[in-house]
C-alpha cells in the first residue's frame, strides 16, 4: 500500500495545527480590511464641523463659500492678526486668508487645534469652483447653466467590442480584463512562492533534524517528496479558502457594524485630500468598468475559472517539487538561496512584466504563456481578453510535461541530495546527480 | 538458516568503490557486529540493507528471496545519524514512524503505551521531542526502532550519546530481542560493546570482506600463544627457559601472575609442566585471547 497518504497526514495537520497558521489565517484578511477600513474611518472619526472665517482681501470671495454639513462660512470683518488670536481663542477652526491682486487665486489657511484632514480639501474645492465660474463668466460670458448643459450634450460613448477569429463579436471591457488577469496571475504567483517555500524550507529541515535517514529507510524519497508537496498544497488551499471566506465575513460585518462608512465613503472619499485623485479615478473607472451589463456577462468566467485551478495547481507543483529537490541538496537556508532565485526568475520575470501594462496581446506575453515556467501567471493574465483555443490546449499540455518532468528530476536530486551532509553542493554537481 | 545472503555486492559513488563485491551472509537469531574503520562502506551496506540505496550489481536476500521495497517493515533501523521532528509530540511521532513500517494507528498507539510502561516513561507522552534531553531522545528513537516488531533490526553506533546506566539498558533491550527471535546487526567501534553482546562479526575494509567468523574463533585466529598463570609462591624467573617470555609479572605477597608468551611453538602443556617440575603451586593457568581491538587494529592494519 503506498504510504503518500500517511505522509500527507503528517505533512497537513503538523502545519495546521501550528499556532502560527492560525495565526497567519486569521491576521491576513483582518490586515487587508484594516488597511481598507482604517484610513476611511480615521478620515470620518476627525471629520467634525469646522467654522472658517473668510478674509479676502479683494472681497470678491465674501458671501460666495457655500456652507456644508460639515463646513461652515463666515465673512466677519477685521484685521488677519486679530482673526488669527480669535483662533487661537477658538473661536473659529480656521481662518482663509485669501491674498490681494493677481495672487486672488492664492490663500492660507491658518489653524490652530489640527483641523480634520479633508478641510484643506473641501476649502480648495470651493475656491476653485468659485474661480472657474469668474472665468466662465468674465471670459466666455457663460454662466453656469448654460455650461451644464454644454457638459451634457458633448458626452460620448465608446463600447469596446471585440472581434475573435470567427467574426463573432464580444463586448469587452478593456481595464477589467487587465485588472482580473492581473489579480489572478497575483493570487497565483503569491500561493506559488508561499507554499513551494514551505517544501523546501521542510526538507531542509529534516536533514538538518537527522530525521531524514529513519524516513526514507521506510518510504521511497518519491513518496516521501509527494506527500510534502501535496500535504503542504492542502494546507495552501485550506489556508486561502478560509482567508477569502474569512475576509468577506469581515467586509460584511464591518459593513454590517458600521453602515455609516461605507454610505458616506463616497461622498468623503473625493474629500479626503491625500486620496482625493485615486479615489476619484477609482469612481470614473468604475462606472465605465460595469456600465455596459452585456459586457460584464460575456466575461470568460468558466474559463477563468477552471484555467485558475489548472494553473494554479500545476504551477505550485512545479515549483514546489523543483524547491523540494533543491531543499534536499542543502544543509541549510543560507546555502539554499543559491538555487531559489534562478528558479524563481521566470515567475518574477512574468509578474514585472505584466505589471508594467504589457498588453496581453502582445507576442511577449504570448509566448511567456506558453512557455511552462511562465504560463500559470502570463496565461491567467491573458484569459480574459481572449485566448485561441489551441494556444491554451498547448499551453497546459506542456505544463502538465514540464510538471512530470519537474518531479521525475527532483526525485532524483531528492533521492541522492538527502543523504549528502557537509557539502557545499553546486549546479554542476545536482546536474550528475540528475543524470546518475 | 541465514536470514540476509550478501553476494558479490558493489556500490560505486563517483570516483569511489565503496562495496568491491562483498559476499556476506548473517544468520538468523543472532546479535552480528558489523565492523570496519571509517569510510569501510559499512553505512553503504546498511544503506542497501535498508532499501534507502541499491547496488550495482550483486543481490540481496532476505529470508532467501530479493531484498524488496515490502521488506522494510519486517527491518528495524536505527540510523548512526538519527533525529526528530523537534516540534511534534513525541507519541505522535513515533506512531507516524511505525505507520510507515507498516503498524495501523490503533496497534501503533497499543504498542507504544506498552514501550512506554515498560521504560516508565509515561509522562512523556504529550511532551514534545524538543522538549527531552539527548538521552531521553535517544530512547524515544529506540523505540520508534523497534515498535514494529521487525525481526532483523540494524544498530548503527546505538550507544553513541548514553551514559553508562542508559547504554546497560540499551544492551539488555538487544539482549531480549535475540532472546526473542530477532537477528541484529550493531554496527559500532566501540569494541568492548562488540565483545559483549555479539556472536559473531563481520570486518569490511576498503569495500572488501576482511574478517568473517563466530567472535571467539575470530579471536582465536589471532591469538599469540599467550597465558596467564598464577602461582601462590614467589617465583625466581631468571632462569625461565627461553621459549617461555615473560611479559608481565606482578607479586602480591606470596601470589605471583605472569603473562607468559610461548615462542616456537612450544606445546603449552611443557610450561606446565616445567612449572611442576619447579615444586610451584598453580592456582591458575588460562589463555589470553587478544581482545576485539588488539584484533580489529591486526586485521585493519595487515
Amino acid at each position: 500500500m503506498s504510504k503518500i497518504p500517511i505522509i500527507i497526514e503528517r505533512e497537513f495537520f503538523s502545519r495546521v495545527k501550528k499556532k502560527s497558521f492560525i495565526v497567519t489565517t486569521l491576521l491576513m484578511p483582518l490586515m487587508i480590511i484594516a488597511l481598507i477600513v482604517i484610513p476611511v474611518y480615521v478620515a470620518q472619526k476627525t471629520d467634525k464641523d469646522c467654522l472658517v472665517y473668510v478674509l479676502d482681501e479683494n472681497d470678491y470671495f465674501i458671501n460666495k463659500f457655500a456652507d456644508t454639513e460639515k463646513v461652515h462660512f463666515a465673512y466677519p470683518s477685521g484685521e488677519l492678526e486679530s482673526m488669527k488670536q480669535r483662533c487661537i481663542d477658538g473661536e473659529c477652526d480656521a481662518v482663509l486668508h485669501i491674498l490681494s491682486g493677481s495672487q486672488s487665486n492664492q490663500a492660507n489657511l491658518y489653524y490652530h487645534k489640527d483641523p480634520p484632514l479633508s478641510l484643506k480639501g473641501r476649502v480648495t474645492e470651493q475656491m476653485d469652483k468659485i474661480l472657474f465660474d469668474r472665468t466662465l463668466m468674465d471670459t466666455f460670458h457663460i454662466d453656469l447653466q448654460k455650461y451644464e448643459i454644454i457638459k451634457q450634450t458633448s458626452q460620448s460613448s465608446v463600447a469596446a467590442v471585440q472581434i475573435d477569429a470567427d467574426g463573432q463579436e464580444r463586448a469587452s471591457m478593456m481595464l477589467l480584463n487587465r485588472i482580473v488577469g492581473l489579480i489572478c496571475g497575483v493570487l497565483i504567483y503569491m500561493f506559488v512562492f508561499l507554499y513551494a517555500n514551505q517544501v523546501m524550507r521542510s526538507s531542509i529541515e529534516e536533514k538538518a533534524n537527522r530525521i531524514v535517514e529513519i524516513i526514507i529507510s521506510s518510504v521511497k524519497p518519491f513518496e516521501f517528496m509527494m506527500g510534502k508537496i501535496i500535504g503542504v498544497a492542502l494546507v495552501g488551499i485550506l489556508q486561502f479558502a478560509m482567508q477569502i471566506v474569512l475576509a468577506v465575513v469581515l467586509l460584511f460585518g464591518v459593513q454590517f457594524l458600521l453602515p455609516t462608512i461605507f454610505s458616506e465613503t463616497t461622498v468623503a472619499g473625493p474629500d479626503v485630500a491625500s486620496a482625493t485623485a485615486a479615489a476619484e479615478s477609482m469612481q470614473i473607472q468604475n462606472s465605465s468598468l460595469f456600465s455596459d451589463i452585456s459586457a460584464f456577462y460575456s466575461f470568460p468566467f468558466t474559463t477563468l475559472i477552471i484555467c485558475f485551478f489548472i494553473y494554479f495547481l500545476f504551477g505550485y507543483l512545479i515549483y514546489a517539487s523543483l524547491f523540494a529537490g533543491l531543499g534536499s541538496a542543502t544543509d541549510n537556508e543560507t546555502d539554499s538561496n543559491q538555487f531559489v532565485l534562478p528558479v524563481s526568475l521566470p515567475l518574477i520575470l512574468t509578474i514585472m512584466i505584466i505589471s508594467m501594462e504589457a498588453s496581453a496581446q502582445s507576442t511577449l506575453v504570448k509566448w511567456l504563456s506558453i512557455i511552462p515556467f511562465t504560463s500559470p501567471i502570463a496565461m491567467l493574465y491573458r484569459i480574459p481578453s481572449g485566448v485561441p483555443l489551441w494556444e491554451l490546449i498547448l499551453s497546459i499540455a506542456l505544463l502538465i510535461g514540464t510538471f512530470v518532468l519537474c518531479v521525475w528530476l527532483s526525485a532524483k536530486i531528492y533521492r541522492t541530495g538527502l543523504l549528502m551532509y557537509g557539502k557545499k553542493v553546486t549546479w554542476k554537481e545536482i546536474w550528475r546527480w540528475v543524470r546518475m | 538458516m541465514n536470514i540476509i545472503e550478501i553476494k558479490d555486492v558493489t556500490k560505486k559513488f563517483s570516483n569511489q568503490l565503496a562495496l568491491d563485491g562483498l559476499t556476506l551472509d548473517i544468520p538468523e537469531g543472532r546479535i552480528f557486529g558489523l565492523l570496519g574503520p571509517n569510510g569501510a562502506g559499512k553505512t553503504t551496506l546498511i544503506r542497501i540493507l535498508t532499501h534507502i540505496t541499491m547496488p550495482d550489481s550483486g543481490r540481496v536476500l532476505f529470508h532467501g528471496h530479493p531484498l524488496e521495497a515490502a521488506d522494510v517493515e519486517n527491518i528495524g533501523y536505527l540510523p548512526e545519524e538519527r533525529g526528530l521532528y523537534k516540534k511534534m509530540k513525541v507519541s505522535e511521532q513515533v506512531v507516524y514512524l511505525a505507520r510507515l513500517r507498516g503498524l495501523s494507528k490503533q496497534e501503533a498507539t497499543r504498542r507504544l503505551k506498552e514501550w512506554f510502561q515498560k521504560f516508565d516513561i509515561d509522562s512523556w507522552w504529550n511532551r514534545r521531542v524538543e522538549e527531552l534531553s539527548k538521552g531521553m531522545q535517544q530512547k524515544i528513537q529506540f523505540i520508534a526502532t523497534v515498535v514494529h516488531q521487525p525481526d532483523f533490526l540494524i544498530f548503527d553506533e546505538p550507544f553513541s550519546g548514553f551514559d553508562p546506566v542508559n547504554a546497560e539498558t540499551l544492551k539488555q533491550e538487544i539482549l531480549n530481542l535475540k532472546a526473542q527471535g530477532a537477528t541484529v546487526i550493531l554496527s559500532t567501534h566501540n569494541m568492548a560493546s562488540v565483545e559483549e553482546i555479539c556472536d559473531e562479526i563481520a570486518l569490511v575494509n576498503h569495500g572488501r570482506l576482511v574478517l568473517n567468523g563466530e567472535i571467539n574463533e575470530v579471536r582465536r585466529r589471532f591469538k599469540q600463544s599467550l597465558f596467564h598463570i598464577s602461582v601462590a609462591n614467589n617465583i625466581d624467573t631468571s632462569n625461565f627457559p627461553t621459549d617461555f617470555q615473560i611479559v608481565k609479572k606482578t607479586s602480591v605477597g606470596n601470589e605471583t601472575s605472569l603473562n607468559i608468551q610461548i615462542l616456537n611453538n612450544t606445546p603449552s602443556n611443557q610450561l606446565l609442566q616445567y612449572l611442576i617440575e619447579q615444586q610451584y603451586t598453580v592456582t591458575a593457568f588460562n589463555e589470553i585471547l587478544p581482545s576485539m581491538n588488539e584484533v580489529f587494529i591486526k586485521a585493519v592494519q595487515s
